[in-house]
């Protein structure tokens, strides 16, 4: 059983494209199609309007918030082609930086780990994948991806910080050699893996499977396995679970989660990675977990509803 | 792909209007973020050629604009048990109880290890049973209904669950081989068997019990469980009250007494009692056959019960309310001797019987059936589906896999069943503020995977206070995970900053080794000290030690402030060297130069000569340095020419030559002529 322990009405004018918690799950950042970014203090079941974000001039598609060591920071990203940083500084919430170099609406944006500093991907209808870097003092650097996605990309997600090989400590104040990489989905129906040389970016993996547009992708957070996991889904309605069982990531399969009769528009994974949600066209939200045997099963449904609850009985020996 | 053999159940969000399209989905930490949005206007829209855009909501509108859907988030979460205040107990009393067991001495073998093993399930079904106490007496002292609805279905719940785990600990834990088996579970039966209780209080409370309407069922239900003797009493006052039935009642009696029972001790062999049980049995059958009870039809339906006459015990269904109740009657009339493999045929026979096709068995039924049938796997796996937890399956797996019952049954995640269970378990903990720390020691206890969820799920706790940042801390420094350290005090130190608490943002990031902050965090203190002439937090700065190293603006910090602490202390000399040292050595940062000439001033006035000649041609060189602008920092900007610094550089000239020509005069002097 569930319960809804806060409705927070968000007052948007428009249709809410995207809501995002914070990291400690005490903030709520919401963005809509009436061009504004709000935030909530959502604690203890309360929903106090922290701010109100005006500053593009186009339906808002996401919102992410970056890690809390670089204090409250929120990217948003939109159809007017721009994407904001938001920055909290003294209890208000300004603009602190934007960035313009994109020809199309900005469909996805995603922080980098907190290891690798203060990094943001953005992807765009116009193709590109944009990195941009803070380098200290109110500056962004920039890299962009040109023609990473034929048509346009709609979707950008890092894979975890893994130190490759060494477990020993690093000396204080020195940086361990990361492999920095992410994956894009895009309307070529293809999932790339970028990954970062000599501080370039370059195409290290093409994933086909899907037959029309890629939707999102989603790169699991590490439990320690030497396996990465990526899922992706598409306007083919399918969803498919990528795994790469070296570390030099070059041999990527693909295992289908499922079909489904719609469109699939996002998926994500929980914390610890053992739950996969994917939101579907056809009202639904699912939830997938792997079973013993290396199967996924789809362990519940969330739907919406008349308004009463109806008790849930796990299926399968996994549980949500 | 799989098909799930069970159709996938629907959770159902309350209040969400089931007329919007689609369903936005997002993680928190601990709660899901639900809202209703409209996908396709998006995606469609977003493609460059217009002609291209899927129209799927029937609408090209690129902007996204149209008809507004809700404008509301759900924040939805699962119904933890974690939330029951009053469950509270059993998740910390248990947390000591697991801990114990996970430390017990493992060189104990055999039997004392088997005691100690039953000791263990013993304590964590005694704090089941203290919880539905408490939760009872919750549920009977509250006033609305819905709690108390609430607490009741708790009660069951927690019911259930020790009648589960005490078959477990009878079955598994202790193995009660044939003859204490029976033992066993006849006093499983009589302790949950509890819906006669009240009836056997009325009729033996009563003035005259043989008189009651109900007293035949009380004897009854006295025979039914074995209760010998106090049957055995009830007949007594029967008999007394009605005299003709004297011969009947002594024969009974006797039958009753004499029947052979398994002892826990070992003064019979099985064999020996099988014997005398065939005995006592055949006696009872040749009075029944002879008739001698035909004229008192209760006694006569007791002494069928005696001979085990399934149809006899089968009458008194209502008595005995469940079918594992009535296994354990007829096992105790027919086969006392029962041996532990032989049960599950006689489970799935007396189920079959009691049910007799009206009803069908419900999840509980099905549980301790597969507990009669010795199916370790399939009692899990049926409790993780009907319980709204991992409390219960989590720690009986343990038990079991420390009585070395489970074989590794290999999971993609936990790598075994009990290591998946307790990370489900501990993983749920975490989403509430205070038992999280319980949390901790079950992913301890997780060899595969235990490290990792822990780190994923420490760095999710929000560092509200500064004694809750600090505890978090000492979980992790003493776990050795070095990155979650680091991570909590740059975001603690990140906090401090934005707070303007400077001294404590110092010395988080010291203990973050981050010295790109502790540079930014001592330019703060810095360019505070310029702007108000004096320093905060002296203390921290003060005391900063071999830390100082971390960056070298923190260094600076330091010895400048120690300039100032020579200085108060009038040791003029040393921090004059200082002063120097620390232009001279390029310890200070171009830009504080001006800053630390203008130091100067006031020694280079003192009647005492402080500064050599040397040192006064260093300060020379150094002003000149600075005004000319090859200073050899690159970033530093351009010496300003103002009014203000102007006059500045003048009276350091000045002062700087006038002190020249003193010491130049002071060291020329012979001393003594």
């Amino acid at each position: 059983q569930v319960s809804v322990i806060n409705t927070v009405d968000t007052s948007h004018e428009d249709m809410i494209h995207d809501a995002q918690m914070d990291y400690y799950g005490t903030r709520l950042a919401t963005c809509s199609s009436d061009r504004s970014v709000k935030i909530f203090d959502v604690r203890n079941g309360g929903q106090i309007l922290i701010a109100d974000l005006r500053g593009h001039e186009g339906p808002v598609w996401q919102v992410a918030w970056a890690h809390p060591m670089y204090g409250n920071i929120l990217a948003s990203c939109s159809y007017d082609r721009k994407v904001i940083i938001w920055k909290e500084d003294n209890g208000t919430w300004e603009k602190t930086y934007e960035y313009t170099g994109h020809d199309s609406s900005v469909n996805s944006v995603c922080w980098a780990p907190h290891d690798y500093g203060l990094i943001l991907a953005c992807g765009s209808s116009d193709g590109a994948i944009s990195l941009l870097s803070y380098t200290g003092d109110g500056q962004w650097e920039v890299k962009k991806i040109s023609n990473a996605h034929t048509i346009g990309c709609n979707a950008v997600s890092w894979a975890p910080a893994v130190v490759p090989g060494s477990l020993i400590e690093q000396p204080s104040g020195q940086k361990p050699n990361y492999v920095k990489r992410f994956a894009s989905g895009g309307c070529d129906n293809l999932v790339k893996i970028w990954k970062e040389e000599d501080s370039q970016w370059k195409e290290e993996q093409k994933l086909e499977a899907h037959s029309d547009w890629v939707r999102d992708v989603a790169w699991a957070p590490s439990i320690g396995l030497p396996t990465s996991t990526i899922a992706s889904c598409s306007q083919d309605g399918r969803v498919f679970i990528w795994t790469c069982d070296d570390a030099s990531g070059n041999s990527w399969s693909p295992k289908l989660l499922h079909k489904f009769n719609d469109v699939v528009w996002h998926v994500s994974w929980s914390i610890t990675a053992n739950i996969l949600a994917v939101s579907g066209g056809d009202n639904k939200v699912t939830l997938w977990k792997e079973s013993v045997d290396g199967l996924w099963a789809c362990i519940s449904d969330v739907n919406k509803g008349q308004g009463g609850v109806s008790a849930v009985t796990e299926g399968q020996q996994n549980e949500q | 792909m799989e098909e799930p053999d069970t159709e996938p159940p629907l959770v159902v969000v309350p209040g969400a209007d089931p007329s919007a399209r689609q369903l936005c989905f997002a993680w928190g930490p601990a709660e899901v973020l639900v809202c209703e949005t409209r996908f396709g206007r998006a995606g469609g829209s977003r493609s460059r050629s217009r002609s291209m855009s899927r129209a799927l909501t029937g609408s090209v509108a690129d902007t996204g604009e149209g008809a507004p859907g809700s404008s509301r988030v759900f924040v939805v979460r699962r119904d933890q048990d974690i939330y029951i205040q009053t469950l509270r107990k059993l998740f910390n009393e248990s947390h000591g109880i697991f801990m114990g067991l996970q430390r017990s001495e493992e060189e104990l073998a055999g039997k004392s290890r088997k005691a100690q093993l039953v000791q263990v399930s013993k304590n964590y079904r005694s704090v089941i049973r203290a919880c539905m106490e408490d939760m009872h007496q919750a549920a009977v002292s509250t006033r609305d209904p819905a709690l108390q609805g609430q607490y009741s279905t708790q009660v069951s719940i927690l019911s259930a669950m020790e009648l589960i785990w005490n078959l477990c600990e009878i079955l598994f834990v202790e193995a009660a081989a044939a003859g204490p088996l029976l033992l066993r579970l006849l006093d499983w039966v009589r302790l949950h068997v509890c819906d006669v209780d009240s009836m056997v209080r009325e009729v033996l409370s009563s003035e005259n019990p043989s008189k009651h309407k109900l007293f035949w069922n009380v004897v009854d239900v006295f025979v039914l469980q074995g209760r010998m003797d106090e049957a055995r009493h009830l007949l007594s006052k029967e008999v007394a009250a009605n005299p003709t039935s004297m011969n009947m009642y002594k024969i009974l009696d006797d039958l009753m007494k004499k029947m052979p029972m398994p002892s826990l001790g070992n003064t019979q062999t099985l064999t020996e009692l099988e014997l005398k049980w065939q005995h006592w049995h055949e006696e009872c059958q040749r009075f029944l056959q002879d008739g001698t009870f035909a004229s008192n039809p209760h006694m006569e339906s007791i002494c069928k019960i005696l001979v085990g006459d399934e149809d006899a015990i089968l009458e008194k269904k209502e008595l005995m309310t469940t079918w594992y109740h009535f296994l354990v009657t007829r096992l105790l009339y027919s086969h006392p001797t029962v041996k532990p493999m032989e049960l599950r045929f006689y489970a799935q026979s007396s189920m079959d019987l009691f049910l007799g096709g009206e009803s069908s068995p419900e999840p509980l039924d099905m549980i301790l059936m597969a507990a009669f049938e010795f199916e370790m796997h399939q009692v899990i796996k049926e409790c993780s589906i009907v319980l709204s937890n991992w409390w219960f399956v989590a720690h009986l797996t343990d038990l079991l896999d420390h009585c070395k019952l489970l074989q590794s049954h290999n999971l993609y995640f936990g790598s075994n069943m009990r290591e998946f269970l307790l990370l489900e378990y501990a993983s749920g903990l975490f989403s509430h503020h205070s038992l999280w720390q319980l949390g901790v020691d079950y992913f301890d206890h997780c060899p595969e995977f235990g490290r990792v969820y822990l780190e994923l799920h420490i760095e999710r706790i929000p560092l509200n206070t500064e004694q809750k940042a600090l505890k978090v801390l000492r979980i992790c420094e003493q776990r050795q995970m070095h990155e979650q350290v680091r991570s909590i005090c740059k975001i603690m130190a990140m906090k401090a900053l934005r707070n303007n608490r400077l001294g404590s943002a110092l010395s988080w990031s010291i203990r973050a080794k981050d010295a790109a902050f502790a540079t930014l965090i001592s330019d703060r203190f810095l360019k505070d000290y310029c702007e108000r002439g004096c320093f905060s937090d002296l203390d921290l700065i003060d005391n900063l030690g071999p830390s100082m190293l971390l960056s070298d603006r923190l260094t600076f910090l330091g010895k400048y402030r120690e300039f100032h602490r020579l200085y108060g202390e009038k040791r003029f000399p040393e921090a004059a060297r200082l002063l120097l040292t620390l232009m001279t050595a390029h310890i200070a940062p171009c830009s504080f130069w001006m800053t630390l000439l203008t130091d100067a001033l006031p020694l280079l006035e003192q009647k005492e000569i402080i500064f050599s000649a040397e040192q006064t041609y260093e300060l020379m060189r150094c002003l000149e340095d600075l005004t000319a602008g090859n200073s050899s920092d690159p970033s530093s900007a351009p010496f300003q020419e103002d009014d203000v610094e102007t006059t500045k550089v003048e009276m350091l000239r000045l002062a700087l030559a006038r002190n020249l020509a003193r010491v130049i005069v002071k060291e020329g002097t012979v001393e003594g002529s």
